[in-house]
């Protein structure tokens, strides 16, 4: 039984359809999104490299903060108790404390960098100052946990952050690298 | 805009993450506004298949054309211009078409009294017995609340041509309610 009504704006603005209507709509979009794809993720690979170092400088810039507090935190700790900041030998072990000195790593890491610099030469001007600008804050990153590193040596969560952020390194130079190569 | 009861505020955060290509949100839109896009299409088209695929076609315009809306606009509006457009085209697809009448010098207000109270359906089926243009202008602007001005821009007519077929749709349903069409 339906209501009786005295005035047009009465009647209900809202009548829901007989069936549901997402589905079709949402597969509609689906396909439209898959037509659309292969173009964008053209449009994407030039930028992915620097997407990927501006995450890298933001990841190895938060890790480098919390190794200086956690160092700070230790040195007081330690000179509070009059103890020298020995680890035990399980800590050390968790991760390889001169993975930056490794010659492999050495080795891959400058024949990069060679293929990194002609890669920069064949980029625009403004493309080319921002990839070497975050390519620089990486390697200062480094410097600054290696120097951080040479005050406490045993530090097992400055060695598990110059692994991780030389990792980062190769990961963004060959980013780069190969950023030419998905453009062709 | 007329309409009162758009929660505009609700659909902002929605729209910003419809756009951003988030399509939970886009579907939590739609859930919001189907009902009243499909009484939108359903009054003008009279054909409940023909409504649902102006509302499916509706929606997925509206999803490609986001990027395009200004967020100061209201949603619902946009989205009925959108689904009042598709309706349109479906018709010139099917040469539906119907003559539009002389416009009036005089001015219609849009909120219309009955002279007595009607049972909802009586007056549902004496607006879809109305002529098309007639119909159009009364669903937009009696029903659903949109100024002349409104409602001209959505149907891409005159503003006094949406008085004009107003003014006719008053008449005629007048007369159709006290015959008691059904």
């Amino acid at each position: 039984m339906s209501k009786r009504v005295t005035r047009i704006d009465e009647l209900a603005r809202d009548i829901p359809p007989a069936r549901d209507l997402w589905p079709g709509i949402s597969a509609a979009i689906e396909a439209e999104r898959a037509a659309a794809a292969p173009a964008q993720s053209r449009r994407r690979s030039f930028w992915m490299p620097a997407a990927g170092l501006a995450a890298s400088v933001l990841l190895v810039a938060v890790g480098v903060f919390i190794g200086k507090a956690t160092t700070q935190q230790r040195q007081q700790v330690t000179a509070g108790t009059d103890r020298p900041g020995v680890e035990t030998g399980a800590e050390i072990a968790v991760v390889p404390a001169h993975y930056q000195r490794d010659a492999e790593y050495r080795k891959q890491r400058k024949e990069l960098l060679q293929e990194v610099n002609a890669r920069l030469q064949t980029m625009p001007p403004a493309d080319r100052a921002k990839v070497s600008a975050s390519l620089e804050t990486l390697r200062k990153s480094i410097d600054e946990i290696e120097a951080a590193l040479g005050h406490d040596p045993a530090n097992a969560l400055l060695q598990e952050l110059l692994v991780s952020s030389c990792q980062e390194e190769m990961r963004a130079l060959t980013a780069v690298r190969d950023s030419g190569r998905e453009e062709i | 805009m007329t309409q009162p009861d758009t929660v505009v505020n609700f659909d902002v955060a929605l729209i910003e993450r419809a756009r951003r290509g988030d399509q939970k949100a886009f579907e939590r839109l739609y859930r919001e506004h189907v009902g009243r896009v499909n009484g939108l299409c359903l009054r003008m088209t009279r054909n409940p298949d023909l409504a649902a695929d102006c509302v499916q076609d509706a929606f997925i315009k509206a999803w490609k054309a986001l990027p395009k809306f200004e967020a100061r606009a209201s949603f619902s509006t946009w989205l009925h211009r959108i689904a009042v457009n598709t309706v349109l085209e479906k018709r010139r697809g099917s040469a539906n078409n119907e003559v539009a009448v002389e416009d009036p010098t005089e001015y219609e207000e849009p909120t219309m009294v009955l002279d007595t109270p009607v049972e909802e359906e009586e007056l549902e089926a004496a607006i879809a017995s109305l002529p098309q243009g007639a119909r159009d202008a009364l669903v937009l602007c009696g029903v659903y609340g949109y100024e002349h001005s409104e409602a001209a821009s959505m149907l891409g007519i005159a503003v006094g041509t949406c008085k004009a077929q107003l003014h006719r749709a008053r008449g005629l349903l007048k007369e159709r309610l006290e015959r008691g069409v059904r």
